[in-house]
């Protein structure tokens, strides 16, 4: 899922300034798991901004923020709401922000949140970068365990002179990433990978802003 | 007079010292360190933004050491630079007369003076070792013909002490598949210990050379031992720089270094060793007096 964190008050009034009214859209998906973009986060936001002031003419948490049709649909009842908004809030990701700036092209929309990471939830509420979406999956090569993200130099042949007992370098609340590939890779006697020089990583892949045609499923 | 390159493969005990650059555009200082440890040593490393801190850059500096009568060791690392800058520092650096090159992947940023930087990590020592390998070949790393070939001795480095050693072994290994000819280690100071690796190390054709740095006192061995991964001071080495006292501290380091060269050395343990005095290089030529070395 994709993390996000709410942004200041201060930051998010700052950018408010000139508007007075507006939409709140948060997302039932991962905002909603972070606690950023549910019902309860909605409310919240709408007491904050009324506490300075500004009012919320109209709130939904769409189903799926980054599914531009679908949220087009869902948004239909909402239209003088959000036509009489100075400004749509988006409460998901930067990408639920955009699907909203290409639904109104002549709307003011701004993100509340900042967009972290792809991750796992771990614990409650407790989130973990995963993958860094890197366009070339090594994970077969490594345990299952991604080193792109997990070591802090992304390093792909094993630890660097700085981990420590099982520790990062960089920090001590890290386990070294290449420590844990070893563990696993021995464990599921798959050791001889390690010994496999991994090719320097293909940036192209990575190219931004990337775009995907996946292939439609055959009409029934 | 022969080259770093030219002793080490000769079989000769080998001595590599270091220089760290300035902050700064006064190099003075670094060039009088320099100058005292001239026709002493075999080989001079000078680093690269080492910790992370920004400083002058290895590569002009290697240059001024060359026109001195050093035969530099430019220290490359992969933190800074992607792999156009890399390739091209390093074909800028055969014109300019360097021939060795020790590939390293290089502390994280957060370790520096500029935390809020990009680290870059296009690529890592292993790779960098193979980019070398390929220059030397007349390629580049995309597979392009070289106007001219270079002709690096390309070195790594390995942490002897590392816990756990068995990951840190398959990546020395790894370093010496992607082209490694020499290791300079980590700082060592359980030489027990170290005889250990090398006896791993024996198994294949790289020259070795045991890091040795200069203990000033006691302090400094605790800090070590607390705060720099891979390094263990032995518990008797802190004792003996403690019963030296405050004023002899840094003569009993000096002690210390010279003998466990000694050791090494005589007991052809390893091809050579790296001595690291950071900021006191005057005194490695007191260490080579003591270790018998000069
Ligand atoms: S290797 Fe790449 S795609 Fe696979 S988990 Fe890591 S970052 Fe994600
Ligand atoms: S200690 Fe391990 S996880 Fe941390 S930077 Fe080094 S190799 Fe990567």
């Amino acid at each position: 899922m994709i993390i996000s964190k709410q942004k200041d008050m201060e930051e998010i009034l700052n950018f408010l300034k000139g508007g007075k009214s507006f939409f709140l859209l948060g997302c039932s998906e991962c905002a909603a798991l972070c606690g950023t973009g549910d019902d309860k986060a909605l409310n919240e936001m709408e007491e904050k901004l009324a506490k300075s002031g500004k009012k919320t003419i109209g709130k939904f948490v769409a189903k799926i923020g980054c599914q531009v049709l679908g949220t087009k649909i869902e948004l239909k009842p909402f239209k003088e709401a959000i036509d009489e908004a100075d400004a749509i809030l988006v409460m998901s990701c930067g990408a639920g922000t955009q699907a909203m700036v290409e639904v109104y092209p002549d709307k003011e929309v701004y993100s509340l949140n900042d967009t972290l990471f792809l991750g796992n939830m771990t614990r409650f509420r407790q989130f973990d970068e995963r993958c860094s979406l890197c366009g070339e999956c090594i994970l077969d090569k490594t345990g299952g365990i991604c080193p792109v993200t997990l070591c802090p130099k992304g390093l792909l042949n094993g630890p660097c002179g700085g981990t420590n007992n099982g520790k990062c370098e960089v920090s001590p609340d890290l386990e070294c990433a290449w420590v844990r590939i070893y563990e696993r890779l021995k464990r599921i006697g798959q050791l001889d990978k390690m010994k496999e020089i991994l090719e320097p990583k293909d940036y192209s892949k990575h190219f931004k802003p990337s775009a995907l045609k996946a292939k439609k499923d055959e009409k029934k | 007079m022969k080259n770093f390159r030219e002793v080490l493969e000769s079989g000769e005990f080998t001595i590599t010292a270091e220089c760290g650059p300035p902050k700064g555009t006064d190099i003075k200082e670094m060039l009088e360190h320099a100058r005292h440890l001239l026709g002493k040593i075999h080989g001079i490393n000078v680093t690269d933004n080492q910790s992370a801190v920004m400083r002058i850059a290895s590569l002009p500096v290697c240059r001024l050491l060359h026109e001195m009568g050093h035969d530099p060791i430019l220290q490359m690392t992969c933190r800074d630079r992607n792999r156009l800058a890399l390739q091209s520092d390093l074909l800028g650096a055969y014109i300019l007369g360097i021939r060795n090159v020790l590939c390293m992947t290089g502390d994280h940023v957060s370790a520096g003076d500029h935390k809020s930087a990009k680290t870059v990590y296009d690529i890592e020592s292993v790779q960098l070792l193979r980019v070398v390998d390929g220059l030397n070949h007349g390629k580049d790393m995309a597979g392009n013909d070289l106007k001219g070939p270079t002709k690096l001795f390309p070195g790594a480095v390995v942490t002897p002490e590392s816990n756990p050693i068995e990951p840190q072994l398959i990546k020395f290994e790894k370093k010496i598949k992607a082209g490694a000819r020499f290791f300079q280690t980590q700082a060592i100071y359980d030489i027990p210990k170290f005889r250990k690796f090398m006896k791993v190390a024996r198994n294949f054709d790289v020259k070795i050379l045991a890091g040795i740095l200069l203990l000033k006192n006691a302090g400094m061995a605790n800090y070590l031992n607390k705060f720099v991964p891979g390094i263990t001071v032995p518990e008797s080495l802190i004792e003996e720089l403690k019963a030296a006292g405050k004023e002899e501290a840094l003569d009993k380091g000096i002690d210390i270094a010279a003998r466990q060269i000694r050791e090494l050395k005589d007991d052809k343990v390893c091809d050579g060793v790296h001595i690291m005095a950071i900021g006191l290089e005057n005194k490695v030529p007191i260490i080579m007096e003591k270790a018998g070395l000069l």
